[in-house]
């Protein structure tokens, strides 16, 4: 993988976007730290593979929406592929702030990313002295 | 405050052993059950050969397995346990053995099965049928297939002659090492009960109860004042359901008829261990002439003769408080591990415990179940 430095934060290209297709998930090991790499529907999102809760693995998670906050008797369903939460416990997170869904304190971490020139780059804050990507089962 | 992890926050001490109280296997398919279920019995449930399979879309006119009718609006069953192969979480012996056991380093896994609503059904010939099919099933499939599971067996609480039964035909297998019994409406104080405690105490087999028929089975009663909305309300009503267990056992005298007997309570948590104990000591010092034959102290007999899964475990506002809480009512000796396996709502041990001390640990984890199970 190569990395490419900017200004404060630095470039990490994780995988031809090829090989990220919509509905495609990576994971990402950055300086010993998973990342969770996913293509929904064309967005790209980026997060931390642990959740906050209890160190689950997040690639497992699901991807969906959410009901929105209510008036009492009231459903409203939004947020429609935003939202992953935990393969364990359920907890969600908007994956374009990282941040729970029922504390702004608690984020499962999300990372800028982007398909730039045909490849997946990952921004990180430091030059990693070691990336590569891990294996995982996913069927679903 | 939340109890968040840093990244790669573990704990990595190894404790001397591990008993894990609350693992489930589940059928991948219902057919998988055919050699083990008599015909009369698969005739009723409709499986096998006697498929129904016009009727399956109605609300009526064919058996219906009693299921659970609270929905978990996310899964039931945690994502990351699906098995390589695409199957259900849980359905996999060898996958569940790699996944659990062999991650967590398990000395033993107990199995209580994920199917365990039958057991409550309204015709008690059926349920019995099914709950020996179904012991069958687990003893073969699983507890033959790695040393390290072990199981509950299921009875139907519904009718105790026909749990006997089934207690005297395996109930001395040695990869048993209780039994499972399921909510109904009978408290399990109550008479109705004891030739079954009788023979379990016989047989050093604690009674397990496991939440399954609550607000399922016919026989089920609703939580506590009537049927919840939600799941979330379902779900955190049952530990009222165990401290209701818990009083009816001590008043009506049962650990004064049945001193060896254990009974574990897992999954209904155990926060509130200290108002149940409280309150009823309470009440025994100035009620006591009406159960003349509780002789000692309810927290006495709590804590002598009923253990309680630690799942799924509550999350104080502080995270050492629940530490804190389990000192002030000397419960040290009465929590078992349970790792819930592969459902929503479990516990992992590693984060889960991360602020309890070495010796309570060692406790929860290990002692505690050696000590209540026939292991």
């Amino acid at each position: 993988m190569e990395t490419m430095q900017a200004s404060n934060s630095v470039s990490v290209v994780v995988c031809a976007a090829e090989n990220l297709q919509p509905g495609q998930r990576k994971i990402a090991v950055v300086d010993g730290v998973e990342i969770a790499i996913l293509n929904v529907d064309g967005e790209l999102y980026a997060f931390r593979n642990r959740c906050p809760h209890q160190g689950v693995e997040m690639i497992y998670g699901t991807v969906s929406g959410t009901m929105l906050p209510s008036d009492p008797g009231e459903y409203i369903y939004g947020c429609d592929n935003q939202i992953v939460s935990c393969p364990l416990h359920g907890w969600e997170f908007d994956m374009k702030t990282g941040k729970s869904l029922f504390s702004s304190k608690v984020s499962v971490g999300n990372y800028e990313i982007q398909e730039i020139d045909g490849s997946i780059v990952l921004k990180v804050k430091r030059e990693p002295k070691s990336v590569s990507l891990k294996n995982f089962r996913c069927s679903h | 405050m939340e109890t968040v992890l840093k990244e790669n926050e573990v704990n990595q001490k190894v404790e001397k052993g591990l008993i894990d109280c609350d693992v489930h296997p589940y059928l991948a398919d219902f057919n998988e059950l055919i050699p083990y279920l008599e015909e009369g019995i698969q005739k009723h449930m409709n499986i096998g050969r006697f498929e129904k399979s016009m009727l399956s879309n109605m609300n009526a006119g064919a058996f219906t397995f009693p299921k659970a009718r609270y929905a978990n609006p996310n899964h039931v069953l945690r994502l990351d346990a699906i098995t390589p192969e695409g199957g259900v979480p849980g359905s996999d012996p060898v996958f569940t053995a790699q996944d659990l056991l062999d991650k967590h380093q398990h000395t033993y896994g107990i199995l209580n099965i994920g199917h365990g609503t039958m057991a409550g059904y309204h015709n008690v010939e059926i349920a019995a049928g099914y709950t020996s099919g179904s012991n069958d099933w687990l003893y073969d499939r699983w507890v033959l297939s790695d040393p390290r599971f072990k199981m509950t067996m299921s009875v139907t609480p519904v009718a105790p002659d026909l749990a006997i039964e089934e207690i005297k035909r395996i109930g001395h297998k040695p990869g048993i090492v209780g039994i499972n019994l399921q909510c109904i409406n009978i408290p399990l104080g109550k008479r109705h009960f004891w030739p079954l405690y009788e023979i379990a105490q016989e047989y050093n087999l604690p009674i397990v109860l496991h939440p399954d028929c609550e607000g399922t089975a016919e026989y089920a009663p609703p939580n506590a004042v009537g049927p919840a909305s939600t799941y979330a309300e379902w779900h955190t009503s049952l530990s009222l359901i165990a401290q209701r267990q818990i009083a009816s056992l001590v008043c009506e005298g049962v650990f004064e008829k049945f001193p060896n007997l254990k009974f574990n309570f897992i999954e209904y948590g155990f926060s509130w261990l200290p108002s149940l104990m409280w309150r009823l000591d309470k009440n025994w010092k100035a009620l006591r002439s009406e159960m003349p034959w509780v002789k000692k102290l309810p927290s006495e007999y709590i804590r002598s003769n009923v253990r309680l899964g630690t799942q799924p475990i509550e999350e104080s506002f502080h995270p050492k408080d629940i530490v804190q809480l389990i000192q002030m009512v000397k419960a040290e000796d009465m929590l078992l591990f349970a790792s819930d396996y592969p459902h929503w709502d479990g516990d992992e041990r590693d984060s889960a415990f991360l602020h309890f001390p070495d010796d309570l640990k060692q406790k929860i984890f290990y002692d505690n179940a050696k000590n209540s199970y026939r292991l």
